[in-house]
């Protein structure tokens, strides 16, 4: 009975890999070109050392491929707990619809950027040794952000495989790992709240390397802070995007809440938006900064705080009062893009500041870093066309839902029924 | 120490992590521990009490009305009410406050009396109209009789109808006051595992019924006042269109 | 049922990972060893930048000789072909050369910084860098005040490049080739309790030629390398913004705070998701009941 499960799902599968639609569309070239270019350069940085590919120098030891797809790329996959905690914990069945997509979004992600960390690594070879050597290193944030992501790697996939389980029709499969869920949701949001933060606790240590503007012992909370935005911004951003390439896949209960989704996640975010600026406040005065707003590295820190934080916290508000969708994603596009700015400040252009060491990144560097979301972007778009993240669940699955509560309502019931006669 | 020799200010770690995957684990077993509560049995008061509808006493002459109480017709054409044996033992030990006096008018539906164990009352409607004539004195003295025997020295009021064909022509008597009596039972039991239960208790609860499930006196006794209310509702209150 | 599965994979995640835990937590064992960190003493007043510490070093280890001489004006840096320098510099008591290598600190950010352990503070005081650990991840460069650790970028099997304080030869009794070559004894090898009274005992006999402070002793918590300059630090390429707290502190926090969120949290959200979705699954149960 099993062997014959396991080859009709092996021919499920080679069919399933069958690309559905036009295979040459102008995305899949350029991407496809681009994906094709970074693995030739990473061929050249294996053989030839990071040196070869990259600007990483004495000075400034981590690149593009670390400070943008690890520590800002892991931070817009803070849709995930956010969202997992609203529906799961909170009850709000509002968001339900956007659920599976946004945490298959983040388990691409924490797959895809840890395998940019790779990477990056001077000696790839070895990574085991932190995982299963008896080399751990304890009092390493790094260590802590590295076990945090496989962990929570481990999580998302649990949250997700039911998913997975209702595309191959695998019944028990699907009824063991959803009832998962909760504890493993849970789990994820403590693991996630200390990796956010973790990705800035790695600085805390580049004190006397990093600008005082940017530079608290408070990093680590203020990462965690905007990885709730960050995440939710982005979710708004995908979420518009696939309204318009996955629209016939979504169902019509999804399409009409679709504004009320878009605004209410533009709240969520206004708020998150407002406490994180909040926080930046009480840290400048914390630190007695004032001084330096006078400099260019103070009109640098006011653009980023003003502009791209307190601006897009109140274009938030304001399209959730008025309901204007085009507001919430022009404030996304900026809440996005002040993310970016925040993290690359942080780890490269306030990092060393005072000397003359910053270098821009190489093509090479670019261009990997763009194939890494190609690539997560075609396994997230294959597994969407194929899995029921916005299709609807195969009829089984209801089937099998009711079965479910009809047992659990039997256990309780035969608990008080007089067993009698 | 003080700078020349060996500091290791995380030396802890690796135990602290080890026990906190130790407390995710075992908070799993806790949370789903503590999310059960246990059987709730009720006790046993009495010995004899099994009520089968073989135990209840359902004397002959007796009209019964759905909600427990009856009423017979002494040759004096007083009619003689009361509480019926299934109300009394469900409820085990009460005391007794009547509410009508000697003289005063009373319709059929109308409340003329209580019962209550501490805080939890049950109030009895009227069988039938007519004056009150007399209120039985001795349960002023002795006030358990009314449990021991409802049906002849329990009596509470004695009433001189205005309307008995017409009042009693849909009450029960003998083989289907036992018929009735017995459905009462069974109606009792599901009252008793159903909603109500359900709702007083912050989780399921399981109420116990031992034995092939038949019912110990003095069930009531044992549970919380919620459940005398939902009782009240269900077995003794009359509907609009009785009254 | 799915309690067990769960246990049971995770019992088995983690079976592997007490057996090489246990190790480690042994052998970090610091209240136990009786052994003082060795030092190193630099003392600029005798130093002439003969650069005979760099050729030591580069003999020792089979690097390159150096090419360039220090020269005021010029900062030469440790890169990942030399592990010590040699720098000149103009300052308020004339000229004056400063060695620059790895200080070897007594509580090191670099070797709190490492994931796999693989730069490691040994007893005996020498910072090293283990190759059979090393991810190449680079923490250890980011967290370093003093800029110390080199990576071979150009080289598919990339290192780490820093002083190791000879700890091989310290480990047989020995003493650091730099300090052995050095002709001016410039550079002296003791433990770090000796290193600091001889230190001082330089600067109460002579205080017209030294300023009044060993740079190392107190900064970032105390280094393994201690130095003595007749000019004020800054003049000399030092800092002295870096505090006198060790840098693996600035961790304490955030570390610390890690169990506490993983035990606090899932109870917090359990309560909040008892009291939100688990009352609408029992009003529910209440109200609909038969089904």
């Amino acid at each position: 009975m099993k062997n014959n499960q396991q080859t009709t799902f092996f021919q499920f599968f080679l069919q399933e890999i069958k690309p559905k639609g036009k295979v040459f569309t102008p995305f899949n070239l350029i991407s496809g070109l681009v994906v094709f270019t970074a693995l030739v350069i990473l061929v050249f940085r294996f053989k030839d050392g990071l040196g070869s590919v990259t600007h990483a120098s004495q000075e400034l030891p981590w690149g593009l491929w670390i400070n943008f797809n690890v520590i800002t790329g892991v931070a817009f996959a803070g849709g995930a707990y956010v969202l997992t905690f609203m529906v799961y914990i909170l009850g709000m069945e509002k968001y339900k619809p956007i659920v599976r997509a946004t945490v298959l979004y983040a388990l691409l992600a924490y797959i895809f950027y840890a395998g940019a960390l790779l990477l990056d690594l001077g000696r790839p070879w070895k990574i085991m040794n932190p995982i299963i050597g008896n080399s751990f290193g304890l009092s390493a944030v790094i260590f802590l952000v590295a076990w945090h992501f496989i962990l929570y790697m481990g999580s998302l996939f649990i949250e997700f495989y039911p998913t997975v389980a209702e595309w191959a029709t695998f019944k028990r499969q699907r009824k063991i790992f959803a009832s998962m869920t909760l504890a493993v949701v849970i789990f994820g949001i403590a693991l996630s709240t200390l990796h956010q933060s973790g990705l800035g606790a790695i600085f805390l240590m580049a004190k006397a390397k990093i600008h005082a503007l940017w530079y608290s012992e408070f990093i680590p909370i203020l990462f965690f802070i905007s990885s709730i935005f960050a995440g939710l911004s982005l979710v708004i951003i995908i979420e518009t995007i696939n309204q318009r390439v996955f629209r016939n896949r979504m169902s019509f209960k999804h399409k009409s809440a679709h504004r009320s989704i878009i605004l209410g996640l533009a709240r969520t975010c206004s708020v998150a938006m407002f406490v994180y600026f909040t926080m930046l406040v009480l840290v400048f005065l914390h630190g007695k900064n004032y001084s330096y707003l006078s400099t260019t590295w103070g009109y640098w820190y006011l653009v980023e705080v003003i502009g791209f934080v307190l601006i897009p916290c109140f274009m938030f508000l304001q399209a959730y009062r008025t309901r204007n969708l085009l507001l919430v994603r022009i404030a996304s596009f900026v809440a996005v893009f002040g993310i970016i700015i925040n993290r690359l400040n942080v780890t490269t252009i306030a990092y060393r500041w005072y000397d003359e060491s910053f270098a821009w990144p190489t093509w090479q560097e670019v261009v990997v870093s763009i194939a890494v979301l190609f690539v997560q972007i075609w396994v997230y778009t294959w597994i969407i066309n194929r899995m029921p993240v916005y299709n609807a669940s195969p009829e089984w699955v209801e089937m099998e839902e009711k079965k479910e509560s009809i047992t659990i309502n039997k256990k309780e019931r035969k608990k008080w029924m007089v067993s009698a006669e | 120490m003080d700078g020349f020799s060996r500091i290791d200010i995380y030396d802890t770690k690796g135990i602290e992590y080890l026990f906190v995957i130790g407390y995710l684990l075992a908070l799993i077993v806790f949370w789903r521990f503590s999310g059960k509560q246990i059987a709730f049995k009720t006790q046993i008061k009495n010995v004899l009490g099994i009520l089968t509808p073989v135990n209840l006493k359902i004397p002959q002459g007796l009209f019964f009305n759905r909600h427990h109480t009856w009423a017979f017709l002494e040759q004096s054409g007083l009619a003689r009410v009361g509480l019926d044996d299934f109300l009394m033992r469900v409820t085990g030990e009460v005391k007794y406050t009547s509410y009508k006096n000697v003289g005063e008018r009373v319709n059929k539906g109308d409340l003329i009396a209580e019962i209550y164990k501490d805080e939890k009352r049950l109030k009895v409607y009227s069988p039938i109209s007519g004056e009150i004539m007399l209120g039985n004195s001795l349960l002023d003295d002795y006030p358990e009789i009314i449990q021991e025997n409802p049906y002849d020295k329990g009596w509470i009021y004695k009433i001189s109808p205005s309307d008995w064909v017409k009042e009693t022509q849909s009450y029960f008597l003998a083989d289907e006051a036992s018929k009735w009596l017995a459905g009462e039972l069974e109606r009792f039991k599901e009252f008793l595992t159903g909603v109500s239960m359900r709702k007083y208790a912050s989780e399921p609860s399981m109420v116990m019924l031992q034995d092939g499930g038949e019912l110990h006196d003095n069930i009531l006794s044992e549970l919380p006042g919620e459940v005398w209310n939902d009782f009240q509702k269900e077995f003794l209150n009359f509907s609009q269109s009785e009254s | 049922m799915d309690l067990d599965r769960r246990n049971f994979l995770k019992t088995l995640g983690f079976v592997g990972l007490t057996f090489t835990v246990g190790k480690s937590i042994g052998s970090n064992d610091s209240a136990t060893t009786d052994i003082e960190f060795k030092g190193i003493l630099f003392d600029s007043t005798r130093c002439v930048g003969c650069q005979s510490c760099e050729y030591a070093c580069a003999e020792t280890y089979g690097f390159p000789e150096p090419e360039d001489s220090p020269v005021p004006g010029i900062i030469r840096k440790t890169d990942e072909n030399r592990r010590v320098v040699v720098n000149a510099f103009e300052t308020s008591k004339g000229e004056l050369y400063m060695r620059s290598a790895c200080n070897h600190c007594n509580d090191p950010a670099c070797a709190s910084a490492c994931p796999t352990k693989a730069m490691m503070k040994t007893d005996e005081g020498p910072v090293i860098w283990r190759e059979g650990k090393c991810i190449g991840c680079r923490s250890c460069m980011i967290s370093c005040p003093f800029d110390i650790p080199k990576f071979e970028y150009d080289k598919p099997n990339p290192k780490i490049q820093k002083c190791r304080m000879c700890y091989e030869a310290i480990q047989e009794g020995g003493m650091p080739a730099c300090v052995s070559e050095c002709p001016a004894e410039a550079l002296q090898f003791g433990t770090r309790r000796e290193l600091i009274e001889m230190a001082k005992t330089r600067i109460y006999t002579d205080p017209e030629n030294y300023n009044h402070t060993i740079y190392g002793e107190h900064e970032v918590g105390g280094t393994g390398l201690l130095y003595l300059s007749p000019a004020p630090f800054e003049e000399v390429g030092f800092r002295t913004d870096l505090g006198n707290d060790s840098y693996p502190e600035l961790n304490k926090t955030f570390l610390y705070s890690v169990p506490a969120v993983l035990i606090l949290w899932p109870a917090f959200m359990l309560g909040i998701y008892n009291s939100i979705v688990g009352r609408k699954d029992n009003d529910q149960l209440a109200k609909g009941g038969q089904s």
